[in-house]
């Protein structure tokens, strides 16, 4: 048999060349060699549909069926050719090679010429018989080049055909990562407006603790932070269908087999670094610089933390079960590809998420950022959870990363933890002398109290960080002694103190109080010790317990309202402080109502048994004006806490009236009756009963109010 | 070479603080001996790295023929002994991990600490602070950076593995000339901030779509971008290293003691490398980088730093007006072989000439030794600029910590 005469091969892409390099020389800038370039292809293009148009016509009856049958007898006789080839021991006698290799690389470029007409119902994917079949011609041309090649030396038919079998299989490579660049471009778009609705639920806020606002219980009732876990029911879904996947799967296989990996993977990653940009950034996203973050006011700080903390979050969705999920898929044959891709996709995004908690946590501390602060070292914390799940056992990529996250996180918690304990330092230095008009809230005692029940949220992490500074403490004290003062001690090493932790825990366990509550407890006598100082403040005793109770009686509620805070006061506390403000109440109840009830006692009203009639007159009618008196001043003050008010007014009414009553029952038969009862007797139990009932509504505000206008 | 540095550092810093050891309180002698020593240090350093003799790539005969082809950047760049090149860039970084511990050193180590609070240093160290800051945006980009370079490297790769073997058949000459052309162009992408659609009209996609090859351009722009994205649009290498110099001027008069001195000096390293490294891999906008720096000439510890800066501003301009991705040797070789193969590439034809044949052979050869420099270089380079990154942060918190502390103990507690 004749091997195919060098002559007719030479008409396809030999002849092509000729045209190429027969163009002029001496364009060597880089425009002019692209700008060539271009007619190049489209005359590449056009050669093969020349010839595929004089094969089929020189082939008679060249409709679908035949050319399908066609196909699998000379895929058939391609096979026995390969096992043939591959069985050859002596590479420098090949045989002589077949017609129907090259009947066979006309075949396949016929099937993506077909692909490519333009008639949509011809493209790859709508038929996908004659899709597996193509992949499987692609398939045998990879392997029909690779034989070819080693027998290429031997003699020029070889090489001649190997010249047309690697041009068709680098045509084929170029359309299957053409349809793979398509295929992933294409459904791109329809996964991103999922995301984009994913993004959109993103942009609700969360409050924020606002240092210096005196805030209504509106307000305060809005600071318990929620933490709400973005629960995205979509976690699992891909950007792609499953045939779309089924799709990319095959062509990863085609163009991976047949030695096409750095393309393929290079088209993949860059679309797919191009999407998960692209979502970041209509999650909200931007990339600011490290000097922007470090001049950026607080305001506008604390809503990129927000927005940054959701970002993370969904980014991490995004990136451990929708990218990994795909590309475990797409390259399900290669784990080795999928998971140094994978690992490089999140390393990328994970750095670049990272910057800003750098960013964040080189900023100046100050009180009002202890809760972001610690928003961002918890979500910190939870992406270093999800890398082990990740790695893929690579333990230097995990450590890597770990090591990463962690030296932002620690700082930030090393921020919070600082934080924390000034506020002990930033209570005491408060000078403020001015009292709180008629004993209402102090706006000092209401700030600390709701951070403080913000910061109960935060409980498990601010243990964590009392632990996690103790413990750097000992390795700073074990280092200093140690030669290199600059070995790092700030930082948490994730891989070796897994030891050490352990010990830690049992330490904390086996003590009786955390450091946390310990300094929470700190802070609980620094707010005991405000609220008397400032008490002090007032002159008239009475009003002094009324602000203690106030006051007290606030806090009291806002901690038995959190479970959390009453865990770190613990009961002995909320014992203490509830008999101390009973205490207050019960001074309250002597330093005014008792000065009142010695109008009403008897002694002194009878002289030789008899009763005394002016000084009963003036009993009355000191009872009358101190009576006024007291509704007068103690109607303008505060008792905002319902209960306590109510309290307040029972057991005051408990002590007046019934004495009242008696008293009234026992002298007011002395007064003569007519113009004497009226001038003295003023009032009736009834009457005082109902002022009471005006006692501490607050009326003060008003009347200082318009007195203010 | 990293144990020999590291030991290095570990000999200087002990040094140091034996000083120290010997006279617990830092006397002003004390003082200047330290600052002295650290001089010399940055000075030896510098000297070294100026002076840097790195083996030479074995040069292969056909390789210097084709270098002698109109617009040939190579020489130039052998000229300078290899300066620029990734292993002189580790060297550089490693140089100023060096500095920056022993710099940390003299600065905190024995000295009283109610100095921070008190001029000079409350404005200087201050000001040292702002420009870490400034570096650390900078270390940000040459990351990024460094991840185009190495998808430049794997377009390189594809390029070199399918012409590894001669004779070349058509469809790998077709592969390589795939690869090159996307690498060429992504290239010359980054080498031009604000790029007419003149320059940039070329098919990126080899794809039979003739046609949507234009219209995958801007797609093809944007997958580029996005590698290498985590900078904002407007961010400006350039004015971000100006920032940097300005107020960078030696303490004079009652300023200018010990502490003043050296936050000068590192002041002064801390701008050089993060300019060179912005000179020399791709990086945001920066128009007139040659001129931004103001070092010292006539001080000694400066000198090489000043032969350094003189040589890299000079390479600069040459390849500014021609636009470039980085001065990076690597860089600029892959640029250069890259063209040189695409060109070969393009008018290769089969039977080829035996000439055309070994030369595609020499620079295929050029091409492999460039990209396994790179694939040996580059991800210890990424670590390595994380690592300058992470100790800028952590000696910037450790500072500040202490300044905390003395403010702390200054004010009063009740």
């Amino acid at each position: 048999m004749e091997t195919t005469p060098p002559e007719k091969s030479s008409s396809s892409s030999p002849d092509n060349q000729n045209v190429v390099s027969s163009e002029p020389e001496s364009s060597n800038t880089l425009i002019e060699n692209e700008d060539r370039k271009h007619p190049d292809v489209e005359g590449e293009i056009k050669e093969v549909h020349v010839e595929h148009e004089e094969s089929s016509s020189a082939a008679p009856g060249g409709d679908a069926g035949e050319e399908d049958s066609n196909l699998d007898s000379v895929s058939d006789e391609i096979d026995r050719f390969l096992s043939l080839l591959s069985s050859m021991k002596d590479k420098s006698t090949p045989p002589d090679i077949p017609d129907y290799v090259d009947v066979f690389c006309k075949l396949v470029e016929m099937q993506i010429f077909t692909y490519d007409s333009g008639d949509a119902s011809a493209r790859f994917g709508c038929n996908p018989d004659e899709d597996s079949r193509f992949l499987e011609s692609v398939n045998r041309i990879s392997k029909l080049t690779n034989e070819i090649t080693q027998f290429r030396s031997a003699n020029t038919y070889y090489m001649v055909s190997l010249n047309r079998t690697s041009s068709v299989l680098q045509l084929a490579m170029t359309f299957l990562e053409d349809e793979f660049r398509a295929l992933l471009e294409v459904s791109n778009s329809e996964g991103l407006k999922n995301e984009d609705s994913n993004a959109r639920a993103l942009k609700a806020k969360q409050p924020s603790f606002n240092f210096n606002s005196n805030s209504n219980s509106n307000q305060e009732s809005s600071n318990g932070l929620p933490k709400t876990e973005s629960d995205n029911p979509e976690e699992n879904s891909s950007p792609y269908s499953p045939e779309v996947v089924a799709r990319l799967n095959k062509i990863a296989i085609a163009m991976i087999s047949g030695g096409f990996e750095a393309e393929c993977c290079h088209v993949y990653i860059m679309i797919r670094h191009h999407t998960m940009r692209e979502a970041m950034s209509r999650m909200g996203f931007e990339k600011m610089s490290l000097d922007d973050v470090h001049k950026m006011n607080w305001d506008y700080l604390e809503q990129e933390i927000n927005r940054w903390c959701n970002i993370v979050k969904e980014t991490l969705t995004l990136v451990f079960s929708t990218e990994r999920n795909l590309i475990e898929a797409v390259f399900s044959e290669y784990p080795s590809i999928y998971q140094t891709h994978f690992k490089d996709l999140a390393r990328n995004v994970i750095i670049k998420l990272l910057n800003f908690a750098e960013g964040v946590s080189m900023t100046k501390q100050a009180l009002e950022k202890l809760f972001r602060v610690l928003d961002m070292f918890e979500t910190l914390r939870d992406l270093n959870l999800k890398i082990n799940e990740a790695s893929y056992s690579d333990e230097e990529w995990e450590n890597e990363l770990k090591s990463e996250i962690c030296t932002p996180a620690s700082r930030l918690g090393e921020m919070a933890y600082c934080i924390f304990c000034d506020l002990e330092g930033s209570i005491k230095r408060d000078t403020g002398k001015t009292p709180v008009p008629f004993g209402g809230h102090h706006p000092m005692i209401r700030w600390i109290i709701n951070y403080l029940r913000v910061l109960s949220d935060y409980k498990d992490s601010m243990e964590e960080l009392f632990e996690l500074h103790q413990k750097s403490n000992e390795q700073h004290d074990e280092t200093a002694e140690s030669d290199d003062p600059l070995n790092d001690s700030k930082t948490l090493h994730p891989s070796n103190n897994n030891n050490k932790n352990h010990r830690n825990n049992h330490n904390q366990k086996t003590k009786k109080m955390s450091g946390f509550r310990a300094q929470w407890m700190l802070i609980m006598d620094c707010v005991d010790k405000v609220a008397e100082a400032k008490s002090k403040l007032y002159k008239d005793p009475s009003l002094r317990y009324i602000f203690l109770m106030n006051n007290g009686r606030y806090m009291l509620q806002k901690i038995k309202e959190s479970s959390e805070m009453q865990e770190l006061v613990g009961d002995a506390w909320m014992k203490k402080w509830s008999s101390d403000l009973r205490t207050f109440h019960k001074n309250y109840q002597r330093e005014t109502w008792g000065r009142l009830l010695q109008c009403l006692n008897q002694e002194g009203l009878q002289v030789n048994g008899k009763v005394y009639k002016p000084a009963l007159k003036e009993r009355f009618k000191n009872f009358n004006a101190m009576f006024d008196e007291i509704h007068k001043t103690q109607g303008q003050w505060v008792v905002t806490d319902s209960q306590l008010q109510s309290e307040l007014r029972v057991s005051i009414s408990a002590v007046i009236i019934p004495a009242y009553r008696s008293f009234l029952a026992r002298f007011s038969q002395y007064l003569d009756p007519g113009r004497q009862t009226e001038k003295y007797i003023k009032l009736q139990p009834e009457d005082i009963e109902n002022a009471i009932e005006e006692l501490f509504e607050g009326s003060g505000h008003l009347s200082m109010a318009r007195k203010k206008t | 070479m990293p144990a020999t540095e590291g030991s290095f550092i570990g000999r200087s810093i002990l040094s140091i603080r034996r000083n120290r050891v010997n006279s617990i309180d830092g006397s002003p002698e004390q003082e200047l001996e330290d600052l002295e020593l650290f001089q010399k240090h940055v000075s030896d350093r510098f000297t070294d790295l100026l002076h840097c003799q790195l083996p030479q790539p074995p040069a292969s005969p056909v390789g210097d023929s084709s270098s002698a082809s109109p617009g040939d950047g190579t020489a130039a760049i052998s000229a300078v002994d290899n300066i620029l090149s990734i292993a002189w860039l580790r060297k550089l970084l490693d140089s100023f991990l060096c500095c920056e511990a022993e710099f940390k050193a003299v600065l905190v180590i024995g000295r009283d600490p109610s100095q921070f609070t008190k001029p000079p240093l409350d404005r200087l160290v201050p000001e040292l602070h702002d420009r870490t800051v400034k570096a650390l945006d900078v270390c940000n980009a040459i990351s990024h950076g460094l991840e185009s370079i190495r998808h430049w490297q794997k377009l390189a790769e594809i390029a070199f593995l399918a012409l590894q073997q001669s004779p070349f058949s058509d469809g790998q000459v077709r592969r390589a000339r795939k690869a090159l052309n996307v690498l060429i162009t992504s290239m010359a992408l980054d080498e031009k901030e604000s790029y007419s659609n003149k320059t940039t009209e070329r098919n990126w996609s080899f794809g039979r779509r003739g046609g949507a090859a234009a219209a995958h351009r801007e797609q093809n722009i944007g997958y580029f971008r996005s590698l290498s994205w985590g900078v904002s649009k407007t961010w400006s290498a350039s004015k971000q290293i100006q920032a940097m110099a300005t107020n960078l001027c030696a303490p004079r008069g009652n300023e200018a003691n010990a502490a003043a001195q050296a936050v000068y000096i590192m002041g002064v390293v801390l701008a050089f490398v993060m300019w060179a490294l912005v000179a020399t891999i791709p990086c945001q906008e920066r128009m007139g980088l040659a001129s931004h720096l103001p070092i010292p000439r006539n001080v000694g510890w400066a000198q090489s730093m000043f032969g350094l800066q003189e040589k890299i501003a000079e390479e600069w301009k040459r390849k500014e007006k021609k636009g470039s991705a980085g001065l990076l040797e690597e860089l600029q070789k892959i640029d250069k072989l890259g063209q040189s193969l695409f060109e070969l590439a393009n008018s290769y034809s089969y039977p080829p000439e035996e000439q055309k044949v070994e030369e595609i052979i020499a620079l295929v050869g050029e091409v492999a030794d460039t990209c396994r420099k790179m694939e040996e270089g580059l991800i210890p380079l990424q670590r390595q600029v994380r690592e300058v990154f992470h100790r800028i942060v952590r000696s910037r918190t450790e500072v500040l910590e202490i300044i905390d502390q003395v403010g702390k103990l200054s004010s009063p507690m009740n």
